[in-house]
């Protein structure tokens, strides 16, 4: 089974992605609400892929992003970001993000990317 | 940190949306208020703020709230212009005033959400407010550079530039490559940007068609139709950059030929992004900046982990451990063990009473949450009274990290709103009233709570006027309210008379207070809880309101009495006094009502196995015991056949299929003693009535 981190700042945003994910045979091993959090949980669980939101507290997950990807050049990352924020996932996709999830998002989109990334 | 909700019924993700949502909105609240403060938002407000409805466009978007999604979006635009575009020329009133409009719809609409209703409310007009103002924004600063949201490209201008001349060995071959993606891969010419970096490690005069993908999202389109191309040329062999160019995520084809230096195919134009290097890029600052204000409480980033419970749950896990606790006695004490030398025994039963005893105070620690959220609430209050009434007064908050029981919080919130609303309305005064009265111009109103014993006494103090002890006297004399002398009146005697209901001594009504409501609103919600209220003043001082409170409503000091076999609890603070009756006090009036005359006053008797219906083993009045207890105010004496004792007991509500079978006007629930007999809480309002129905 796959595993997944989840980086979002809301529990809410969390919850619904971890719903998602466990009912379609992913396994969520962990998550953070921010930047740093999100760091550090990629070193202890090393997931096969990282679901990050963009705009978070503390350190954004384009910061996040660039530390898990020096850490790691391997990492599967997939961010996901709200509407209007276009340029952040350029940034992002720039600095090795594999894809993106637009919020709000749907059951089969997220299970759509997530698949075509482990693939 | 425990999420306590409620509803146990709702959908737990609506749950989790609303919660979280509240959340963000009172940090929101705070954000503004906090910047008000300090005369403008400064970085770490924007960036809070910004984020904070941007997180709430998201989360609403995504349970389809639209009207509130657009909202927050709009905010959020707001937001995202004073950030990126730091104009100078900001009205920070008329900022406040949008966002915290905005901030009261969303809660209005979450209110309504939760009530099961729809979340109808029309935010057309405060996203035109919120447009006009972002607009006239952009109108009085018109020399910040306007950053467009999402088609502009960040810090990433180097990679055109830099080449690793290292890798390119001197013989150089040029080539063309052509890239497809997958279908649906979206974004496509940001896909097809990611390939430079790559090569540039390896290839050099690298050009492609089409050429601006990084500004024009329309590019995606050609890509799609008729691929990337990239021309380089490189010292490389054909199959190591192939092999490199395979790498490319979401790669369909890819058609890589080398070429001769004649091909016409190649771009003449140089790169326009090269230009861009020296274009001074607004929009190229890091996205996470560091937080400038050092005041601020940080947030500690490995703080505890987060899990949400419901309610309901740690209702019933307190349940169960109080009565573990009872079962536990009755295993101890068991009756079979009586006489047998137990010494192993004795050694166990100490290690589970100490298990127990830590079990019980965790249960209760789960279920407490500090006051600051609520005393953080009464900021809001006090700036808006502060704007429409025209004074000034300072919020200070003293001893918000104490803790209470979740139940607790959510009764006082209400009584808390009405005191600092009366106390800004009517107890400080006018900037120039206070100035001529040589006090500082700027009010203070404070909020504090402290722990006195199992109590938390909340204090709201003002530095005011002080109460009008001839104005609140008139007045009761008006209602009907004095019931001794007025010359026997104590001072606080008189300032009590506040509490009672329908009174208020304000001639105009305010928008905030002076209907009369209020201040009875408030000893009603408090003495519910089981606490009291007080009120202590100095004329030109002041004016000190106290609220005292239980840690919590599950646990209550109580004393246990007997009637007959029965066992009746009544709440400590309940009881006046209890006394042993001399016959020669009894009075039985025309109607047959039996009266206790005590130092010269007459107060009703209620036999409780009369109430009750029960056996009684007393014969007359002086084999019993009278506890006086006041209720609502009326003073009642309790007839019982004994007291038992003083203990503090779980409180537990009856069981419906008890309430549905039984008459149980009287009883406020029951409880478990310690040898295991069940005993009931007496509700004296309940009796009184009771009592006068049969």
């Amino acid at each position: 089974m796959k595993t997944v981190l989840v980086v979002d700042d809301m529990l809410f945003m969390r919850m619904a992605l971890k719903s998602i994910l466990e009912k379609n045979g992913f396994s969520v091993i962990g998550d953070a609400e921010n930047g740093v959090e999100a760091i550090k949980k990629y070193k202890e669980c090393a997931p096969d892929i990282v679901t990050m939101d963009i705009t978070m507290p503390e350190m954004s997950g384009l910061e996040a992003l660039k530390k898990i990807k020096e850490y790691d050049q391997n990492a599967k990352v997939i961010m996901v970001s709200a509407m209007g924020q276009e340029r952040f996932v350029k940034e992002a996709i720039m600095n090795g993000a594999n894809y993106f999830i637009a919020k709000p998002f749907k059951e089969a989109k997220v299970l759509e990317i997530l698949n075509k990334v482990v693939a | 940190m425990i999420i306590m909700s409620a509803e146990s019924t709702m959908e737990p993700m609506l749950e989790l949306f609303l919660f979280e949502t509240t959340q963000l909105v009172e940090q929101l609240e705070q954000s503004v208020i906090d910047s008000e403060k300090c005369d403008g938002y400064d970085a770490t407000a924007i960036n809070e703020i910004f984020r904070i409805m941007h997180s709430i466009k998201g989360a609403a978007a995504m349970m389809m709230f639209d009207t509130v999604a657009q909202l927050a979006h709009c905010v959020e635009d707001v937001f995202y212009y004073l950030r990126e575009g730091k104009p100078e020329k900001v009205d920070c009133m008329k900022l406040s005033d949008l966002i915290l409009a905005s901030g009261d719809f969303i809660k209005n609409e979450i209110d309504k959400i939760r009530s099961g209703n729809n979340a109808d409310g029309n935010a057309a007009s405060l996203i035109d407010q919120t447009h006009s103002f972002l607009d006239e924004l952009k109108n009085v600063n018109p020399s910040v550079h306007t950053v467009d949201k999402g088609n502009t490209v960040s810090s990433q201008k180097q990679y055109y530039i830099s080449q690793d001349k290292k890798a390119v060995s001197l013989k150089k071959q040029p080539f063309m490559a052509t890239v497809f993606f997958e279908d649906d891969c979206d974004m496509e010419n940001i896909r097809a940007y990611t390939i430079i970096p790559s090569l540039r490690d390896i290839a050099e005069d690298i050009k492609y068609i089409p050429e601006n993908i990084m500004e024009d999202d329309a590019t995606a389109e050609i890509i799609r139709t008729e691929g990337f191309k990239v021309f380089f040329s490189s010292g490389r062999t054909y199959s190591e950059i192939h092999e490199l160019l395979e790498k490319t995520i979401f790669l369909k084809t890819l058609e890589l030929v080398e070429i001769d230096d004649a091909v016409t195919e190649k771009p003449e134009s140089r790169p326009k992004q090269i230009i861009l290097e020296d274009f001074p890029d607004k929009t190229s600052k890091p996205i996470a900046q560091p937080p400038i204000n050092v005041n601020k409480k940080a947030v500690s980033s490995s703080g505890p982990s987060m899990i949400s419970v419901n309610v309901a749950k740690l209702d019933t896990l307190m349940d169960l451990v109080g009565e573990l606790v009872v079962a536990e006695a009755m295993v101890i004490q068991n009756p079979d063990l009586r006489g047998l030398s137990l010494t192993n025994f004795a050694k166990a039963v100490r290690q589970l009473e100490k298990i127990t005893g830590e079990m019980q105070d965790i249960v209760m620690s789960i279920r407490m949450l500090p006051l600051a959220a609520t005393f953080q609430k009464m900021n809001r209050i006090i700036r808006d009274m502060c704007k429409k009434l025209g004074k000034e007064v300072q919020l200070e908050l003293v001893g918000e990290e104490t803790e209470v029981d979740k139940n607790i919080i959510e009764h006082i919130s209400d009584p808390l709103m009405h005191i600092i609303r009366n106390a800004v309305d009517h107890g400080i005064e006018s900037s120039a009233e206070r100035m001529a009265a040589g006090k500082p111009a700027i009010g203070k109103v404070t909020l504090e709570a402290k722990h006195d014993g199992s109590d938390v006494v909340i204090l709201i103090k003002d530095d005011g006027r002080g109460l009008n002890r001839d104005k609140i006297l008139k007045r009761a004399r008006e209602n009907g309210l004095l019931h001794k002398s007025e010359n026997d009146l104590t001072d606080k005697e008189i300032y009590s008379f506040i509490f009672a209901p329908g009174f208020s001594t304000n001639d105009k009504v305010t928008e905030f207070s002076g209907r009369g409501v209020g201040m009875d609103v408030v000893t009603k919600n408090i003495t519910s809880i089981g606490g009291m209220v007080g009120v202590d003043s100095i004329p030109g001082t002041g004016s000190t309101i106290s609220l005292r409170i239980p840690l919590t409503l599950a646990i209550v000091d109580a004393m246990n009495i007997g009637v007959g076999d029965a066992r009746y609890t009544i709440p400590i603070t309940a009881i006046k006094e209890s006394f042993k009756p001399r016959e020669k006090d009894i009075i039985i009036d025309p109607d047959g009502n039996e009266m206790i005359m005590v130092r010269g006053q007459c107060f009703p008797i209620l036999r409780i196995n009369q109430v009750f219906k029960v056996n009684t083993r007393t014969n007359g009045f002086t084999d019993g015991i009278i506890i006086m207890v006041e209720n609502e105010g009326h003073i009642v004496c309790l007839f019982a056949d004994e007291l038992i004792g003083e203990q503090q007991v779980v409180v537990k509500a009856l069981p419906p299929y008890v309430k549905n079978l039984r008459q149980v006007e009287g009883l406020a629930g029951c409880t478990l003693l310690g040898d295991g007999s069940i005993s009931l809480i007496l509700d004296i309002g309940g009796m009184v009535k009771r009592q006068k129905i049969s």
